[in-house]
């Protein structure tokens, strides 16, 4: 009897979807209700379908709240931070993946510790550093926030990737004439263009999601990104429910994107970066 | 001109290393700094000695929240690790539509953390709550319930909800073991006839017993210093059921802005970290 359950083709789809639709109740629950009118979203038993389906939580979102410059805020914050850290990061995995130099260890455990060191603890020195420069309030406090709070990880996720990668290819470049930046330029990163952007799409992830530095950090609309406006949205009295899951909706819109888009990048690079670990 | 000119992987590193030393060692000397300041933002700041260590070991609420996050990380970890395991073992055997299946699979990953606890918010929210009505649905309760405004409950609440988020790495991480684990194994095993069970337990087990030992200690880490999900979802409240030690900080700098007891508290937090990597490391070496 067990083998029989056990063994059938049914069990794992059966479990799958069971376990998954527990999972995603919440998602869709707050995406129904993202488009509820006022008097469908205050009712109890709830409205599971909505009848009158409507974008109205959207418009007054944008309307009540300063949404549009949260938003802009956090693309601008995300998309800078995302290039320097690839930049830097490719550059810092391939030496330490292909070069052995005296500091490369140390270098290599530096980076692991940093992994270790819980932001949280770090949230006070770091906030005293940015009101020393003056940034208190600014996107350059996120920013560099950020920079530190994704860094390390991509490089180990890159390093990882690149210690895969053909030496052969590198040196038949070198043979033929290539500089050793050229055969980075030329040859190691279009071949790594997955493990680059594994690395890209997580730091762009995680800086577009981090909360507690930005909300320590800024203080007005013109510099608080879309995390910290939806929390303040809750800080209110009354909760707009049905705004406050369209925005929701609008923060998560990212990583759900980047989720069904680019998946297999995701998972690479999420194992590669924590089997490092 | 050589490949492996000692000059040259140093030179590559040389960005990353300043960013390094300015974003992360430096505040990290800085915390070590603080932590022997008496810097309330009421007295002048003087040297303190051990002063805020002590303070720290004395306040009560330090050790209301160490007991707290002791019952919300055993709880979150037990619950991931059982989540994620149960994906894992199903997802590894679909094969139409896994694509599918695994872009939900990490769809609560890739939510902000904040938004996941407004998310759970509205989900247990005591007026309007679709879990309420789907427990009165199948029987469980008879009124709506306020998870978040009962007591005994909120931590069940908040565990579920920061589980939530974790459980897709916990998959991630096993489903990447388990889909490593070489078929022909189990084709043998079939044949001198092991079942089911005991296939699982002889051959999968020993075989990603190495990769769960990182997703549990990634999971332990992660949660012993969950912030983000807390604060929209009870603030550490009702009366501090919730009142977990990333709370703990969080008050101290924002609140109270006693720096001085929030440095020692942070340092405490990264031995605590620490500590947590030491036993997961030195359990994995022994059984090896």
């Amino acid at each position: 009897m067990i083998e029989k359950i056990f063994g059938s083709r049914a069990l794992p789809y059966t479990t799958a979807i069971i376990l998954l639709g527990l999972m995603m109740l919440p998602m869709y629950w707050t995406t129904v209700t993202a488009f509820k009118p006022d008097e469908e979203t205050y009712v109890f038993p709830p409205v599971y379908f909505p009848h009158n389906p409507t974008i109205e939580p959207f418009r007054l979102l944008f309307e009540d709240y300063p949404f549009g410059s949260y938003l802009r805020n956090s693309i601008v914050v995300t998309l800078t931070t995302t290039l320097i850290v690839t930049a830097i990061g490719v550059l810092a995995g391939y030496g330490l993946s292909q070069f052995k130099f005296r500091w490369a260890d140390t270098l290599l455990w530096i980076l692991i510790f940093t992994r270790i060191i819980p932001p949280l603890s770090l949230l006070l020195p770091f906030y005293l550093l940015i009101s020393w420069l003056g940034l208190v309030d600014s996107l350059a406090s996120m920013i560099l926030a950020n920079i530190y709070l994704t860094y390390p990880f991509a490089v180990l996720i890159m390093k990882s990737f690149f210690d895969s990668f053909p030496r052969d290819l590198i040196d038949a470049a070198v043979v033929d004439g290539c500089s050793r930046t050229g055969a980075l330029v030329k040859i190691v990163i279009p071949v790594s263009a997955t493990a680059i952007a594994s690395a890209a799409i997580i730091t762009y992830l995680w800086t577009w999601n981090e909360f507690i530095y930005a909300f320590v950090f800024t203080s007005t609309p013109s510099a608080q990104p879309v995390t910290v406006g939806c929390f303040d949205a809750i800080g209110d009295i009354f909760v707009n429910w049905n705004q406050m899951c369209a925005g929701s909706l609008t923060a998560a819109l990212p990583g759900i994107i980047f989720v069904f888009v680019a998946q297999r990048y995701l998972v690479r690079g999420l194992a590669a970066g924590a089997l490092k670990f | 001109m050589r490949l492996s000119n000692p000059w040259y992987g140093f030179l590559l590193n040389l960005p990353g290393l300043v960013i390094v030393l300015l974003w992360v060692l430096f505040p990290a000397f800085l915390l070590v700094c603080w932590s022997f300041l008496r810097h309330d933002n009421i007295n002048p700041v003087t040297f303190a000695g051990l002063g805020n260590y002590v303070a720290l070991f004395e306040h009560r609420l330090f050790w209301l929240s160490f007991g707290k996050v002791a019952v919300f990380c055993v709880g979150t970890t037990a619950l991931t690790l059982f989540g994620g395991m149960a994906l894992a073992l199903s997802m590894v055997k679909i094969t139409r539509g896994s694509w599918f299946f695994r872009s939900l699979m990490i769809l609560p990953w890739a939510v902000p953390a904040v938004v996941s606890g407004i998310i759970w918010k509205w989900m247990f929210s005591p007026d309007f709550g679709v879990i309420s009505d789907l427990l009165i649905k199948i029987g469980l309760i008879s009124e709506p319930l306020s998870i978040y405004g009962n007591f005994d409950l909120a931590m069940v609440g908040v565990i579920v909800a920061d589980s939530w988020t974790r459980i897709p790495f916990m998959a991630i991480i096993l489903l990447a073991a388990l889909l490593s684990v070489s078929p022909e194994l189990y084709e043998a095993a079939k044949v001198d006839g092991a079942g089911s069970l005991s296939r699982f337990a002889s051959i999968t087990l020993p075989l990603i017993k190495g990769p769960a030992m990182v997703g549990l200690l990634i999971t332990t880490m992660f949660s012993f210093r969950t912030i983000d999900i807390i604060i929209p979802l009870t603030a550490g409240g009702p009366g501090r059921a919730t009142y977990v030690f990333g709370y703990y900080i969080w008050d101290q700098i924002i609140k109270t802005l006693n720096f001085g007891v929030a440095a020692a508290a942070g340092m405490f937090l990264f031995f605590m970290t620490s500590l947590i990597a030491a036993v997961f490391v030195y359990i994995s070496k022994r059984e090896t």
